[in-house]
């Protein structure tokens, strides 16, 4: 029953139940983070339009939104598509840390003579094949072992962090950073160009990076909807004994789901080097894994809805800036609100089910 | 040296040793909680501001634990009555943990604390060797190598054990015999949240005497992890809580030595070494896990 609905385009009743859902979030959110920063004695009004202001009303605040919300778009998809196959892909952070840590031997492979454009298409390959091996791993692991997927992505996540930990602070070791573990700067050629031709969205840090993920995200799409991998990978999502009963290669459809997700989640790596921090740097993952993982699980792991929750996910990552700058909170503060958000909807959503049976 | 390692490796362990009991307990009613990240955030804030506020370090533990319990309180709460993921929930939990000490504890970056001293057992500590191990330690690191037997005695050898067990493996059994299979999983799962909210109390008022926001970094999930290793048994997350404290102290004391170590690779080890016996022992490991556990995995949406 519930394989056959997967299967249908969501209808627009669910849709309309989805919107109120997040309209009611949305209030609970809001009215519980203004409890908290009332807490410490900061004005929450003051906050609240400080974020507002940042991300809606400041002529650079919506390209902002954008620069946050696209490596929370292929950290989603790198969840989405494993959990068509049923498969729990919690490694995201691991996955984009060896994402920065492949584009950057790709760049120092590079001669120096290419300096065009021309490289950064090498950047990103790089990326996703080493986000590929390293959310691999954890997909041979659980053909091999049947050891979950879950808990190794999770535990190669710390291992990843420290492998990039050890190569800003040693062998890559920028000279010039004066003490700061971070690696020499990508020279301006394997930088993502900015998008200053854009009406409304362009003119400040927005980069090439949205596009890329826009891409992905329409290339998921059709892969999952109009490819025949596509719909194996939910038959096996469905009912894996199924699918195997119907001669469906499950094992290689479980490991090349994972693959396709680690590269993904390597090219948000590839995105934050080459367009935001412009070095490889300790904790350039941030938190984007977790992220992904938790808009890929809203948005039931629909591509369209993906990009909506990463826009709304972004919007409050810029107001966590806000925060800081404006009202002198810590950026983390924003952690409240979309924690308080996500929980509304949970809730609600856990409720439906249990209806359901 | 020697010495000096092993006696760091159940000082730095004995934080992720409460953790791991705490998410034994929890596991073992059928819950996992990777928010215990969370419950050691608000556990070890918690502590600190009381710990600061009052000048007494066993309020502090007291306002941990509470502190602990809460967050994970609002876990069980969603996961058991609200049918929500327990994995996604979890990582929701922990954003608010990071979101709230992060605000909460802004004002107590750097303020000095008069944490828990280090209590030398009279007689026993001056046993050469074992004695500084063992026996020249923080009480809340006593407390958590007592903690370890008794969370053991707890769910083997008592009722609210037994219950706990059944919850994870058979809810209906429990249910037949007249009792609430949630609210026993509620209460492990509150209770898995106290103990890692003590856990986190020893890191900032008796380890690092100090707050920094996200100060826990991970030892949480190592927790998770180890409850696995330990194949759910409250004894065995006793060696692999020490095995990673181990690692982590002789790495210090490696450097304190001028010993020129690739830290971060040495700090990768313990991911590693788990992840290996995870692999060795996965058949086994699997057959020991909690049947309401496995069903968690299995359902990605």
């Amino acid at each position: 029953m519930t394989a056959l609905r997967r299967l249908r385009p969501p209808d627009p009743a669910v849709l309309g139940r989805d919107l109120l859902r997040w309209g009611s979030a949305v209030v609970i959110g809001l009215a519980g983070f203004a409890f908290f920063v009332a807490a410490v004695g900061a004005d929450p009004f003051e906050a609240l339009s400080a974020m507002w202001r940042a991300a809606v009303v400041d002529p650079i605040g919506p390209g902002e939104v954008l620069v946050y919300a696209a490596p929370v778009i292929l950290a989603a998809l790198a969840v989405a598509i494993p959990a068509r196959a049923g498969l729990w892909n919690l490694g995201g952070e691991g996955q984009i840390t060896m994402g920065v840590v492949g584009a950057t031997v790709a760049s120092h492979m590079i001669p120096s003579s290419l300096d065009s454009w021309a490289a950064l298409p090498l950047l990103a390959v790089g990326a996703a094949i080493a986000g590929a091996i390293w959310c691999g791993i954890a997909a041979v692991l659980r053909v091999s072992v049947n050891l979950n997927e879950a808990i190794s992505s999770l535990l190669l996540s710390y291992v990843a962090l420290r492998v990039l930990d050890y190569l800003v602070n040693g062998p890559w070791k920028d000279p010039g950073s004066l003490g700061i573990p971070q690696a020499e700067p990508l020279p301006a050629s394997q930088q993502l160009p900015l998008l200053d031709w854009l009406p409304v969205f362009g003119g400040g840090r927005l980069h090439a990076g949205i596009l890329v993920a826009v891409l992905a995200l329409a290339v998921v799409l059709f892969a999952s909807r109009r490819t025949v991998w596509g719909f194996r990978l939910r038959v096996v999502g469905g009912n894996p004994e199924a699918a195997r009963r119907a001669g469906l290669p499950v094992k290689q459809l479980i490991i090349t789901a994972m693959l396709a997700g680690g590269a993904i989640a390597g090219l948000a790596g590839f995105v934050q080097l080459t367009g935001v921090e412009g070095a490889a740097k300790g904790g350039i993952a941030g938190v984007y894994g977790f992220l992904g993982f938790l808009v890929s699980w809203l948005g039931r792991h629909d591509p369209v809805a993906i990009l909506i929750g990463a826009v709304v996910v972004g919007g409050i990552a810029v107001g966590g800036d806000a925060l800081q700058i404006d009202a002198g909170l810590p950026a983390a503060s924003i952690n409240i609100l979309l924690a308080l958000l996500l929980l509304a909807v949970l809730g609600r959503r856990g409720r439906a089910r249990g209806a359901e049976g | 040296m020697i010495e000096a390692v092993l006696a760091g490796a159940v000082r730095g362990g004995s934080s992720i040793l409460f953790a791991a009991l705490g998410e034994t307990v929890s596991e073992r009613a059928g819950v996992i909680n990777l928010s215990t990240e969370g419950s050691m955030l608000t556990g070890a804030l918690a502590a600190y501001v009381v710990a600061v506020e009052t000048g007494n370090a066993w309020l502090g533990a007291l306002a941990g634990a509470a502190a602990g319990a809460t967050l994970a309180a609002l876990h069980g709460a969603m996961v058991v009555w609200r049918g929500a993921n327990q994995l996604a929930t979890g990582i929701v939990v922990l954003f608010l943990a990071l979101g709230v000490t992060a605000l909460l504890g802004r004002d107590y970056v750097g303020v000095g604390v008069e944490g828990f001293d280090r209590w030398a057992v009279p007689g026993l500590s001056d046993i050469p060797f074992v004695g500084t191990i063992l026996f020249n330690q923080d009480p809340l690191t006593y407390l958590a190598l007592i903690a370890a037997p008794l969370v053991w005695l707890l769910l083997y050898r008592t009722r609210p054990g037994l219950f706990v067990r059944a919850a994870g493996e058979r809810g209906e059994v429990l249910f037949a015999a007249g009792h609430s299979p949630r609210l026993v999983r509620f209460g492990a799962v509150t209770f898995g949240g106290l103990l890692a909210g003590i856990g986190g109390a020893q890191l900032s008022t008796a380890l690092a005497l100090n707050w920094s926001e996200n100060m826990v970094a991970g030892r949480g999930f190592v927790a998770v992890a180890l409850v696995i290793f330990a194949g759910w048994n409250p004894l065995g997350a006793l060696v692999g809580a020490l095995f990673f404290g181990g690692v982590e102290s002789l790495q210090l004391q490696l450097q304190a030595q001028g010993v020129s170590v690739p830290a971060d690779l040495l700090n990768a080890l313990p991911y590693l070494a788990t992840l290996t016996v995870l692999v060795v022992l996965s058949r086994k490991r699997l057959h020991a896990a909690p049947e309401g556990l496995a069903r968690v995995f299995e359902i990605s949406r």
